[in-house]
């Protein structure tokens, strides 16, 4: 078994949601597709690939992977008598599984880049995700600059449900290689 | 028995419990699945190993990880019910090789006493390794109950 089929396995132990069982785990297949920063054209919209349709397993899942014990991020009944919307509160940062799900390897897939890294990241709230909800994402290319030799590169995610309700806003940064020759330096590794 | 606060028993200058975890290859493995992102930085050993983003010959923790257990303090320390998250802003000064214990402590900033629902504190987050090494830093919004 290659490392890579370790790796899956691995993880796939892990998957229970819908989701997580049909989402694509190597990060590597499609490289060829992503968004590289060099070819990205800021002030660019589109929507994101795919939407999320609000399932209590997702944010169960969050929770849990979080490590957290409060009933009404975990228990269903006691979140339907207690908490303040009648379902699971999520983790705040639930919306990182939704950007991820509505990205895949469509506008955006920059943040799937061999290679990149986090500098920070800055999120507004506005009301949560509610089950049964389907949440579509605009991804606008924000802006991207060069500090101390370094690419940065930001998003701006905006997440509305059906009814155009705007849910949250995600500033996404990351410092990625600067070109497609970059990113498949570090694919074939 | 759940945790509730409300605005007025909050003072600028309290500090929360603090929140540790070590990021274990299986905290790691568990978060790439419930966040969908699945870098090989965070979960491909061998091709770190090659890879050394980070210059470092093993697996990283999610940044997200890292900005999702600062979050989790206020919640722990006030209960998912009164906690409301409104805005949140993260750096990340180094990355969390696998194995670290991170703890991640929070104290109010601020007090933004705005009216009747709209009350809300600011919190400042630090993520820490055991050397008190400032692995990640945070300011949140949080809205309390009246």
């Amino acid at each position: 078994m290659t490392a890579e089929a370790e790796t899956a396995a691995r993880l796939a132990r892990h998957a229970s949601t819908e989701k997580q069982q049909h989402f694509e785990s190597n990060f590597l297949k499609d490289v060829e597709k992503y968004e590289t920063w060099d070819s990205v054209e800021i002030g660019r919209a589109f929507p994101g690939k795919l939407k999320f349709k609000v399932k209590q397993e997702d944010v169960l899942h969050y929770n849990v992977a979080m490590g957290e014990t409060d009933p009404l991020m975990v228990d269903a009944k006691a979140a339907a008598e207690m908490s303040p919307t009648g379902e699971l509160i999520q983790h705040p940062l639930f919306i990182v599984q939704v950007a991820f799900y509505c990205i895949e390897n469509g506008p955006g897939s920059w943040i799937r880049s061999p290679g990149a890294r986090n500098p920070g990241q800055k999120i507004e709230l506005f009301e949560p995700f509610k089950v049964g909800e389907e949440i579509a994402m605009t991804v606008v290319a924000y802006d991207r600059w060069i500090r101390r030799g370094k690419h940065y590169i930001t998003d701006k995610l905006d997440f509305h449900n059906e009814t155009g309700v705007l849910k949250a806003t995600w500033w996404l940064t990351l410092i990625i290689p600067p070109n497609r020759e970059g990113i498949l330096r570090f694919a074939k590794m | 028995m759940l945790k509730k606060i409300r605005f007025s028993e909050v003072q600028v200058g309290d500090e929360l419990p603090p929140v540790e975890q070590y990021v274990t290859q299986d905290v790691i493995d568990k978060y790439a699945v419930t966040s969908l992102d699945y870098n090989p930085v965070h979960t491909n050993q061998d091709w770190c190993t090659r890879a050394q983003v980070f210059g470092m010959p093993c697996t990283v923790g999610h940044g997200m990880f890292t900005q999702s257990l600062m979050a989790s303090v206020p919640i722990r320390a006030w209960g998912a019910g009164s906690a409301t998250f409104r805005s949140m802003e993260a750096k990340f000064t180094k990355a969390v090789a696998v194995g670290t214990l991170l703890t991640c402590t929070g104290k109010v900033k601020e007090l933004h006493p705005i009216g009747p629902g709209r009350n809300f504190v600011v919190l400042e987050l630090q993520a820490l390794d055991p050397a008190h090494t400032v692995m990640g830093i945070a300011t949140a919004s949080i809205g309390l109950p009246d």
